[in-house]
């Protein structure tokens, strides 16, 4: 059957799939192959270690994982309630008018650039942390936590819209079985809808934790970009009080411009970059499944 | 189908218009350095209005990022406020990289206000080696008030930081692996110092304004205290001084000649004192 359509239109779409595939695969390719050095230098002490320092070779990105995953952390406590209780008000309270407005709204800002965001935290977010953190003593306004209440807002209306979608498509069916049944609304909404579009509330979970992991320029402009702090004990909230260095901040900097033209140097910002390529490829991969595993249920 | 047939016409139509419109006027592309930038930016704005050029001027990666630029073919001039070390030629053995001086520049140390004011006015280099190194933390060790010292650390690839090291260690390759937070390019390192208590960080010393940065003194060996100030740079006293470049790969001919040329001429020169640098006129 795929082969037996010869029309133009299924001959364009053969070839753009295939140039799409090839050149996508290309792309890994080289990527792969150029982060060789770096790990064939570093070996485990490139995921394990905790001082990058290029002058000397030692390339420990251990630091930098922590620090994504902290900001990423951070932002998902704050995007994950504020997110799902917005999608239950829209979803099951507002009125339908009211519903598609507030859901305009909140997918416009979903549009606003990464970088406007970036410079609104210089501008305000930065001052507001540091005076904030004064009885713990900052260094500046550039922390982890101003990263990470960044990205909070910035991933919030992905969380919101797709919660809403989740929630949306539990049927309708359901809601009036459980009104017949003689179950309040908070009751209809917390035992039954709740949990019946828990797959796409951690598939919209997952996809935004997958955007707070691969944000650069936001997190850039306000981390502080401090290298090589790993803290000493792994359950203090010291680190989050400090600047700070993520994967994303480290490859928008300029070592990257410094690296050209040294295997060493470029193959570990290379297999910084891989590293970071798993993570978020396995977080869409999840979310994927989970999207299609609720949908199944539904 | 017909439709179809119309739609692929008017892109591919719309494709070559764009590449021959492209292909009409090659722009004359800089990059590099922030400190640099200053006088560049203003002679581009110059040189567009008189001879309608059209002139791009950039400062993505700083100094690094304006050799690399230019080694890879992607602008014709590169500015730097470091000189090209071995590394540099080596990385690309295929440039033939010229430098062209357009004036000197100090680089200073500068502090936020609450550092001033609290009676810090210069520092020795052993002192400023110690605060990089983390051996001091506070402003009181050095006579000031209790405040923990903040330095901000300049990106890897800054001429500031390579002029810095330079004069710290004698070499860039000796200087330790350090703690500090980054900054990038000097307009990042004034508002970042102008916005935390405690503050102090390299920064090239026209940028220093007193109003919002301070620049520190050097103390030398002699107990002597010499400021970043134009005489003192001009007359070699200011030990962390260095000069401007703006890189070609090869002799500069066309459109880059008329740039470098103008950059050297008295207006291009004017404007490199204009914006707190020194010319090349005045004995170097």
């Amino acid at each position: 059957m795929l082969f037996q359509n010869k029309s133009p239109i299924a001959l364009y779409s053969w070839f753009s799939t295939v140039f799409l595939l090839g050149s996508m695969g290309m792309f890994l390719f080289v990527f792969v192959y150029q982060s060789i050095p770096g790990l064939a230098h570093s070996k485990l002490s490139f995921i394990t270690g905790d001082v990058w320092y290029y002058r000397s070779e030692l390339f420990g990105a251990g630091a930098m994982i922590l620090g994504t995953l902290l900001v990423a952390w951070v932002g998902l406590l704050i995007a994950v309630p504020i997110g799902i209780g917005a999608a239950i008000f829209t979803s099951e309270i507002l009125p339908a008018k009211l519903r598609i407005l507030v859901k305009i709204t909140i997918e416009l800002l979903a549009g606003i650039p990464s970088v406007i965001y970036g410079l609104l935290g210089v501008l305000f977010l930065r001052n507001w942390v540091y005076k904030l953190l004064t009885p713990f003593d900052p260094l500046s306004g550039d922390t982890v936590l101003t990263a990470g209440l960044l990205l909070g807002i910035m991933i919030l209306p992905t969380i919101m819209t797709m919660a809403d979608d989740a929630l949306r498509n539990v049927p309708a069916a359901q809601r009036l079985a459980a009104r017949g049944l003689g179950l309040n609304r908070a009751e209809t909404i917390c035992l039954i809808v709740l949990p019946q579009a828990r797959a796409g509330i951690m598939a919209a979970i997952l996809l935004a934790f997958g955007r707070a992991v691969g944000e650069t320029i936001a997190v850039f402009l306000v981390i502080g970009r401090q290298d090589n702090r790993w803290p000493e004990s792994l359950f203090s909230l010291r680190p989050l009080f400090e600047a700070g260095q993520t994967m994303t901040s480290k490859l928008g900097g300029s070592e990257v411009n410094i690296a050209y033209g040294d295997t060493l140097h470029w193959g570990a910002m290379m297999s910084l970059g891989l590293v970071l390529l798993i993570i978020v490829g396995l977080v869409t991969h999840l979310s994927a499944r989970l999207i299609k595993c609720g949908a199944v249920h539904a | 189908m017909y439709c179809g047939q119309r739609i692929i016409a008017s892109l591919l139509s719309f494709w070559l218009a764009l590449l021959c419109w492209e292909s009409h006027a090659e722009p004359l592309k800089i990059n590099g350095s922030t400190t640099v930038n200053l006088p560049v930016a203003e002679a581009a704005e110059v040189l567009r209005g008189k001879y309608a050029m059209q002139i791009h001027v950039d400062t993505q990666g700083g100094s690094s990022g304006g050799i690399s630029m230019l080694g890879e073919n992607q602008v014709q001039i590169g500015t730097s406020s470091k000189p090209l070390s071995v590394s540099d030629r080596k990385k690309f053995p295929a440039v033939n990289f010229q430098e062209t001086r357009i004036g000197l520049d100090a680089v200073a140390l500068v502090v936020s206000r609450d550092v001033w004011e609290s009676g810090i006015k210069s520092l020795s280099k052993l002192q400023v080696r110690d605060i990089y190194e983390g051996k001091i933390k506070n402003w009181k060790q050095l006579g000031g008030k209790e405040q923990q010292i903040v330095f901000f650390n300049k990106e890897p690839g800054r001429g500031t930081w390579e002029v810095f090291a330079k004069w710290l260690y004698g070499d860039t390759k000796l200087a330790p692996p350090v703690r500090h937070p980054e900054v990038g390019g000097n307009e990042e390192a004034r508002t970042k110092v102008s916005s935390s208590r405690g503050a102090i960080s390299p920064l090239s010393s026209s940028w220093a304004d007193g109003k919002e940065v301070f620049a520190l003194g050097i103390r030398s060996e002699a107990n002597e205290i010499v400021y970043p100030s134009t005489q003192n740079i001009l007359a070699n006293k200011y030990p962390i001084s260095r000069s401007l470049y703006l890189l070609t790969n090869g002799p500069p001919m066309g459109n880059t000649k008329l740039f470098i040329d103008f950059m050297l001429s008295r207006e291009g020169q004017a404007l490199v004192s204009k914006h707190g640098y020194l010319p090349l006129a005045s004995g170097q």
